[in-house]
């Protein structure tokens, strides 16, 4: 007796009561009070003052619920194994989102990683596109400067053929002096536009250095008027204008100082031709 | 909410009608064990919603798992108080009934945290502060702890740092004390 004693004493009854044993211990509680009816007993008194306190502290609930539960209850009343409360669908429903949500996310990874796949692939190919646009703009830039080269030419060959058929136009022979027999130059004048034109490639002049240039002269009435300087250089071509004049009985082409002289120094005469 | 209109039978009565499943037995659970049970799970749970709630499900637990309690293992209301404590205390702790409390609309603060602190008038709770009042204060806290806010033993004794003994014997003196006060 004295062990029942103390395990009445050692308070497992009450919690048994409250419900807050373990299963074992609750298999244990419930094997003593069918052994022993002293804590049959006791487990009585503290079940009835357990519920006594409850009657003491008890709310009502408000009247409609009264109608919900016993609604709830008897509606179901043929139904009693699946009967569904509405937090447990609204849980199902919770639950049955997860999967589409996961796969959404996959999907949203995987067109995550094909956008950079197609982003990297264009670069690619807009940096392909890039240098090939690069390199025919450079071809065309070049063509360019050659068709102007080409069209230059041919607009020069033009105004050299155009002077040649000039019918005003007189070509004049100018023949090396004793100084430099070898030279010869060709100058074509037209007294009716007053224009003087020297073929510059057909000259034949003793390169001149840098401090001197070749000056071309006009005797009218045996006083000399300057028409001009010119360098006499191995790649130079085409024709060049020289001062205007209306009449000339004489041209002479001396080597002055660069930039030219006031008056011919007839020493350094090279070429001379009469009109 | 006469009282006429209510149904009592005795505990025997009642089981036994459980057991055979007659509607009439439905009514007379409900009329005799709502308040009590609401007043169990309204101290763990304060919205009085939510609580509803939960007496709701615990009279469709208790009508569907009937067929598992006998008279062998003690008084009915004993085993529906603790179907009601386990109901309200798996609401409060489930994901749900915190992600509320989380979302409260701001004007409904105050009243929220008057609730939440027990400041709240309620007249009906006037016998049982009385009641609690004439244990004594180590008794009280325990009772208030296991059975106010649906402690375990193990974590009310966490909760005041005491050895599990001191909490047991408390809480049988405690009940003690309430047996003396009923008889």
């Amino acid at each position: 007796m004295e062990d029942l004693k103390a395990y009445i004493e050692s308070g497992i009854l009450e919690l048994y009561v409250l419900g807050d044993v373990t299963p074992a211990e609750r298999l244990q509680v419930e094997e003593m009070a069918s052994k022993h009816p002293a804590i049959k007993a006791e487990l009585d008194e503290i079940e009835r003052s357990i519920e006594l306190y409850a009657e003491e502290n008890a709310i009502e609930p408000s009247e409609q619920l009264r109608n919900r539960v016993l609604g709830s209850l008897l509606t179901n009343f043929g139904d009693d194994n699946n009967f569904p409360t509405p937090t447990h669908v609204q849980h199902e429903n919770v639950v049955a989102m997860q999967p589409n949500a996961d796969k959404g996310t996959n999907f949203y990874k995987y067109a995550f990683a094909a956008c950079l796949a197609l982003l990297l692939a264009s670069a690619i190919a807009l940096y392909n596109l890039y240098t090939r646009l690069n390199d025919t703009n450079t071809q065309l830039s070049a063509m360019q400067a050659q068709n102007q080269h080409f069209s230059n030419t041919v607009s020069a060959k033009d105004s050299e053929l155009n002077l040649l058929r000039d019918t005003s136009y007189k070509l004049i022979h100018l023949r090396g002096t004793a100084k430099s027999p070898e030279s010869i130059m060709t100058v074509a004048f037209s007294p009716s536009k007053q224009k003087v034109v020297i073929d510059m490639e057909g000259l034949k002049l003793p390169a001149n250095d840098q401090n001197h240039q070749y000056q071309l002269w006009a005797l009218v009435g045996g006083k000399p008027v300057d028409l001009g300087v010119f360098d006499a250089t191995s790649d130079s071509s085409g024709f060049k204008n020289m001062k205007a004049i209306a009449a000339a009985d004489a041209f002479a082409v001396t080597l002055e100082p660069r930039g030219g002289s006031a008056s011919p120094t007839l020493s350094e005469m090279v070429v001379l031709g009469k009109y | 909410m006469s009282k006429k209109r209510k149904i009592s039978l005795s505990e025997e009565e009642l089981v036994l009608s459980l057991q055979h499943r007659e509607k009439i037995a439905v009514e007379a659970l409900y009329d005799m064990y709502s308040a009590s049970l609401f007043g169990v799970i309204s101290r763990i749970i304060n919205d009085t919603a939510i609580a509803e709630d939960v007496l709701q499900e615990t009279f469709v637990k208790i009508w569907h798992s009937f067929s598992s309690y006998s008279t062998e293992k003690g008084r009915l209301f004993t085993w529906m108080v603790n179907i009601a404590r386990n109901l309200a205390i798996d609401k409060i702790r489930s994901k749900d009934f915190k992600n509320q409390n989380k979302n409260q609309e701001i004007e409904n603060n105050v009243t929220f945290i008057d609730e939440q602190r027990n400041t709240v008038y309620k007249p009906e709770l006037m016998g049982v502060k009385d009641l609690v009042q004439t244990l004594k204060p180590e008794q009280k806290l325990i009772v208030e702890l296991v059975y106010f806010k649906g402690y375990t033993h193990v974590e009310a004794a966490e909760e005041l740092g005491m050895p599990l003994g001191t909490i047991k014997t408390r809480l049988r003196m405690a009940i003690m004390e309430l047996r003396k006060h009923f008889n």
